[in-house]
């Protein structure tokens, strides 16, 4: 077969607009007798809060400040509505946003947040997701459980299985939380088209679910809103959540004049999620051959304060709970948990890259324990043509693990022989 | 204020704000979007431009600080509408994604090999070292930037 393209160097269609800096993101759009608009956010993770705008709407050259006293629909969130569009009676996290000021300049809205006042009356908080699971914890939204999600993997029985293995590795493995750090801070601008549409111009990794989650957040029909999306100035799942959409739309809706929103770098990090950080206790079983017999798992996460994709990413993680591994039997939970820590969502991976950490460390310890090399004891338990997973799937076709492992192998040698030779310091220098 | 400067062969007199930035005059001013704002603290190097040879984070340049200076960004490099060797190079190489970074990183590649034509792989690390990318990552830059020594030096033999 003659392949046109595959196996081609193609030129990507957009690169020669950002070789010569005519992408546009954002940013970079100027609308006539546009108007700024700052975000005033939370400085504490847990209070009730109350806020006095008379002050501020007194500064020079502010237009309106907006609330959630100016929001008919005043929640959003992909899976559950848990975000506040702005927070009324209590914020929930350092970062949640209160206010919007619009203004003739940046520097106006500013002085106007400054003048602000909110007074925080501070309720005590919950940090770690495993005092968040206790039932006498202080509770994130109103008296619900903070345990958001449950996730249950029953495969044989681990009970009567580890009884039979000839040796048990149990430990408990924690990641931290990550910020993903594109390189384009959020940016957006919204005006009022001539047939009355609300158009929002924003980087967005989801322009259909914005655009229904700023229609139900303002009481209007979807086909009232559009949503144009520029270029993209990088994403890796942290602009999956509403941040400033909402904010644009009311803003120009109310005031119809062309608004634009910048956030800063610090403020970025504030808007939107992170990679859940996750608690990762472990119990595997091997026979004295290194088949492995049993897993346990419990995998807590750390939702932050809001829900997000939390749902999906610890499913994710409990699905891939095993590594790429044939274990017979598998008891698995894992638990998506809101604490009052910044909000955790959609990253690189979504809850298949902090399990790794876990099954991967159990499996050196496993091999350690039984003499026998790192390698044999993947080699005698990878996933190949034909086996199944813990979830019951057979997998068919493209396994190529058993390639991926030989060739590791080759190296894996190189670097025994290196480290027996005391060259294997000059070889990571070289590196 | 008023300062006089040059920027893209073009001489500028523009009333400027004493707090004013020089990507702020760029960008908000004069419309040169091309150079970006990342971090706004000389952290990134995404508002990468050179100014008077040197490569510079142009959000940690006072716009008055500018004043008398010669000043080239991105929109300056083409060339009767044809592209830079870098900018050919980046494109060609793969070099580019989100695209965010790639204003600032071929800035400092042309602020580089305008100093250094024949830099080694080390030393255009050392130039871009300045540039932080979050998608591509460094290798292709740096590939880019080898590819474009070439496609300069196939200039000067062609020239020659």
């Amino acid at each position: 077969m003659k392949l046109n393209t595959v196996g081609k160097n193609i030129i990507r269609v957009d690169s020669y607009s950002k070789v010569t800096g005519k992408a546009l993101y954002p940013q970079d759009i100027y609308l006539e007798n546009m108007l700024y608009a700052k975000t005033l956010r939370s400085e504490s993770p847990h209070a009730y809060i109350e806020v006095d705008t008379t002050e501020a709407e007194k500064v020079d050259g502010v237009v309106k400040i907006f609330t959630h006293k100016d929001v008919p629909y005043n929640h959003h969130g992909v899976v559950l509505h848990d975000h506040n569009v702005f927070c009324d009676k209590k914020v929930r996290s350092i970062g949640d946003p209160i206010a919007f000021i619009v203004g003739e300049s940046e520097e106006a809205c500013i002085r106007s947040m400054k003048a602000i006042k909110v007074n925080y009356a501070e309720i005590p908080g919950v940090f770690d997701p495993v005092e968040a699971m206790k039932e006498d914890s202080p509770k994130v939204h109103d008296d619900k459980s903070n345990i958001i999600y449950h996730y249950k993997l029953r495969k044989g029985n681990v009970e009567e299985a580890f009884k039979n293995c000839a040796v048990i590795v149990e430990n408990t493995y924690s990641t931290h939380m990550q910020e993903h750090a594109f390189l384009q801070p959020e940016a957006g601008l919204s005006y009022v088209d001539e047939d009355g549409t609300i158009v929002v111009v924003v980087a967005t990794q989801y322009p259909h679910y914005d655009r229904e989650i700023i229609a139900r957040a303002l009481n209007l029909k979807d086909e009232q809103v559009r949503i144009i999306n520029t270029n993209i100035g990088g994403a890796f799942g942290a602009r999956e959540d509403i941040t400033m959409q909402i904010h644009l739309a009311l803003a120009s809706k109310t005031l119809n004049r062309p608004v634009k929103v910048i956030y800063n770098r610090e403020e970025s990090f504030l808007a939107h999620s992170k990679r859940h950080p996750m608690i990762m206790k472990y119990k595997t079983g091997a026979d004295k051959d290194g088949y492995l017999m049993a897993m346990e798992a419990e995998i807590i996460g750390d939702s932050g304060a809001y829900c997000s994709w939390a749902i999906n990413v610890l499913r994710k993680a409990g699905v891939h709970s095993t590594g790429p591994y044939v274990i017979p039997n598998v008891k698995v939970d894992s638990y998506a948990v809101y604490t009052n820590n910044p909000f955790t969502g959609a990253m690189r991976g979504f809850g298949a890259t902090q399990v790794p950490n876990a099954a991967e460390q159990q499996m050196d310890i496993l091999a350690e324990k039984l003499g026998i090399s790192p390698i044999e004891i993947r080699r005698r338990n990878i996933f190949r043509v034909g086996s199944k997973t813990a979830t019951g799937q057979v997998l068919l076709e493209g396994v190529p693990l058993d390639r991926c492992l030989e060739t590791i192998a080759e190296k894996y040698e190189e670097f025994l022989e290196l480290k027996e030779f005391g060259n294997l310091k000059a070889e990571e220098e070289s590196i | 204020m008023f300062i006089q400067l040059v920027i893209n062969g073009i001489n500028y007199k523009v009333d400027i704000d004493p707090n004013m930035r020089l990507i702020d005059l760029l960008r908000d001013k004069l419309g040169l979007v091309g150079t970006k704002e990342g971090c706004g603290e000389g952290e990134c190097g995404a508002c990468t431009v050179i100014m008077d040879g040197e490569s510079v984070n142009s959000c940690m340049v006072m716009a008055f600080q500018a004043d008398g200076s010669n000043i080239t960004t991105i929109e300056g490099l083409e060339e009767n509408g044809e592209l830079h060797p870098i900018q050919k190079a980046y494109m060609e190489e793969g070099s580019v994604q989100c695209g965010f970074c790639i204003p600032g990183m071929i800035m400092s590649t042309k602020a580089l090999l305008d100093k250094h034509p024949n830099p080694n792989r080390e030393e255009i690390r050392e130039g871009i070292s300045g540039n932080l990318c979050r998608c591509t990552g460094y290798n292709k830059a740096i590939n880019a930037a080898e590819r474009a020594i070439e496609i300069l030096k196939e200039g000067a033999k062609n020239e020659a």
